[in-house]
């Protein structure tokens, strides 16, 4: 018989959330003070608003969580917020630099408006789901929810064209970006459908060099999947949003299967594809010109060329190791500094000091994600949970990787940070589901 | 402001950053070694036959409820051994729990079969934690229901506790 021991006991989950919110509260109101301090000069009573909404909403996600989810993550939403809240200010700096006479001067305000609508949906989203395991009654549903998202901005009226992609829906005064939303659709249904199709895709097929071919029948959804992501491509125009979905699929099927067969076949598929759509369709073609050599005249003066990035680069340079402080640099000189390239605008104003702390939280979010997916014991749960952390991860990897000019630019939204409703409500969603996740796990007994 | 107050700002700015991402995996740290600690106090507990019976201990220990008293002393003794059919058509029926998992359902390949018109093919499963047996829903049909309730996240069951799943009820003994 073993000697009594003591069972080491962390504190609480959701007391643990009460203090690293309070703490991101804390360095949001620096943030905000900051900005005002070095932009106006004084201290306007507008932070109050930036301020106090989002912490009001915070909090109040944070008592549902007790209610409904006591044994969620903790990290989770700290993260969250803190990742929302720096968009906010750096959207709200924006604002600030952009000269009286420009009508567009509340994007900041905006944005705190849509993280309220996302965290309200969030949050109903989390009282409704008590299992994430209902949601697998649904796969073939939010196949078709999915599809039916990502087809709507071609539709004739309500489809809006911005900058040449066709993402966009109208809805009166409101646009939204249904493809944020078919993200997590087509997430659910990847993983209800391989945790059934698992067993075949891993285990049949005839080997040939060491390499096990699967059947051809096998292959039929991923080349599916593949034209589908190229019909996004050529018809939404956009190499971002087709790049996340099959890279997701990618994912997920190598995760169900661990062959790395799959990965190779539809990297291989996809880059061709890419190469060929590049050949007949300018604006990717332009993308890739202005990677590969962004300084060059022809490059930089094109329409829809290597401008942006490169303004980009300059603003970075300047920002250096440890920046210029928030309110001391010129962000506002690179185009769509607020959405597209927000990552830009904190490198420059953070330096490389505060990307990396802004990349670590990513990693720390999607780090949690996978373990949610490592402690579950059964495979929906694992692929979902995998999905939903690897729809963060590769947004993430695509967006920021384009900033820096480690991939081609393409047009996506930097999760959480960038401003636009949709994304801001996909993602608290995908928050809400993580939680959800977490919640649900068979309890080892420990607090965690 | 004068540039030395400014300076400290950016830095104090910076170094809040990192601080919050230190908390952090700092309590990412704290969760993985605590869990840590524990398993490896149970596995020693792990008692070389399972199936034998242990009457007159009374529940296994709860840790996450009672923290402060809470010793692993024969936690693994104490643990229920079999898993017993109280009604239905399989009554007086037993399974021995000597396995990390046992999977209740129609499918011919479950643990437990039950051909009950009832009972999805893949229905339930109990999985052993460290701390005792844990019972989960797999997203049937009709339900699983302990005491009268139906269940939604997986359940930590000990024994008394009724576990009906279409017309059979089981009970933990042992």
């Amino acid at each position: 018989m073993a000697k009594p021991k003591r069972v080491r006991v962390m504190p609480a989950k959701r007391n643990l959330e009460l203090i690293m919110l309070l703490f991101t509260f804390g360095v949001y109101a620096f943030a905000l003070a900051q900005v005002q301090l070095a932009t106006i000069q004084v201290l306007n009573p507008e932070a109050w608003f930036f301020w106090s909404v989002p912490v009001v909403l915070a909090l109040g996600f944070h008592f549902l969580l007790r209610l409904k989810a006591s044994d969620a993550d903790p990290l989770l939403l700290p993260i969250g917020f803190f990742l929302n809240s720096l968009g906010i200010v750096m959207i709200y700096r924006l604002d600030l630099a952009k000269p009286m006479a420009d009508l567009d001067r509340t994007v900041g305000q905006r944005q705190v408006i849509w993280m309220a609508v996302a965290m309200l949906i969030a949050g109903a989203i989390l009282w409704g789901i008590k299992n994430h395991l209902s949601l697998r009654k649904y796969i073939y549903i939010s196949m078709a929810v999915g599809a039916l998202l990502l087809v709507l901005p071609l539709l004739p009226v309500i489809g809006k064209t911005v900058s040449g992609a066709h993402l966009w829906v109208n809805l009166g005064p409101l646009s939204f970006q249904p493809g944020e939303l078919a993200k997590i659709a087509l997430t659910i249904f990847f993983a209800g459908y391989l945790t059934s199709r698992r067993e075949s895709l891993a285990v049949v097929g005839r080997k040939v060099l060491g390499i096990r071919i699967p059947p051809a029948r096998e292959l039929g959804p991923i080349a599916f999947i593949w034209l589908a992501s190229l019909a996004v491509l050529v018809l939404q125009r956009d190499l971002g949003t087709s790049l996340l979905y099959f890279g997701l699929f990618l994912v997920l099927i190598y995760v169900a299967t661990a062959r790395a067969f799959y990965v190779f076949v539809g990297l291989i598929m996809f880059v061709s594809g890419a190469v060929i759509a590049s050949k007949f369709m300018s604006y990717v073609g332009g993308r890739l010109d202005g990677w590969l050599d962004p300084l060059n005249d022809a490059n930089y003066s094109a329409v829809g060329g290597s401008y942006q990035i490169v303004q980009s680069m300059f603003g970075l340079a300047h920002g250096g190791l440890f920046g210029t402080g928030l309110g001391g640099g010129l962000p506002q000189i690179v185009p769509l500094a607020n959405s597209d390239f927000i990552v830009s605008a904190i490198g420059e104003e953070l330096g490389l000091v505060g990307i990396f702390a802004v990349l670590a939280m990513y990693l720390l979010l999607v780090a949690r994600a996978l373990r949610v997916a490592n402690a579950h014991s059964d495979d929906f749960s694992k692929l979902l949970a995998v999905g939903l952390g690897f729809v963060i991860a590769l947004q993430v990897f695509i967006v920021i990787g384009g900033v820096f000019r480690v991939v081609p630019l393409t047009g996506l939204t930097t999760p959480l940070l960038a401003a636009g409703g949709s994304s801001l409500v996909a993602n608290w969603i995908i928050i809400a589901l993580l939680l959800r996740l977490s919640d649900t796990l068979p309890k080892a007994g420990t607090v965690n | 402001m004068s540039e030395l107050a400014l300076f400290i700002v950016r830095a104090g700015f910076l170094l809040v950053l990192w601080l919050f991402i230190l908390s952090i995996i700092s309590i990412i740290r704290a969760d993985l070694f605590s869990e840590r600690v524990l398993s490896r106090v149970v596995e020693k507990n792990i008692p070389t036959a399972v199936s034998s019976p242990t009457t007159g201990l009374t529940n296994i220990a709860d840790f996450s409820s009672a923290p402060e008293s809470a010793t692993v002393v024969s936690a693994m003794n104490s643990l229920p051994t079999k898993l017993v059919v109280i009604a239905g058509p399989l009554i007086g029926t037993d399974l021995v729990l000597d396995r990390r998992e046992i999977r209740i359902g129609r499918a011919p390949n479950s643990d437990f079969v039950l051909d009950d018109d009832y009972v999805s093919s893949q229905h339930a499963r109990i999985q052993k934690v460290d701390d005792g047996w844990l019972l989960q829903d797999l997203n049937s049909t009709n339900g699983t229901y302990v005491d009268g309730q139906r269940i939604g996240a997986p359940v930590s069951i000990k024994r008394d506790m009724q576990i009906r799943i279409g017309k059979t009820t089981f009970e933990l003994r042992g």
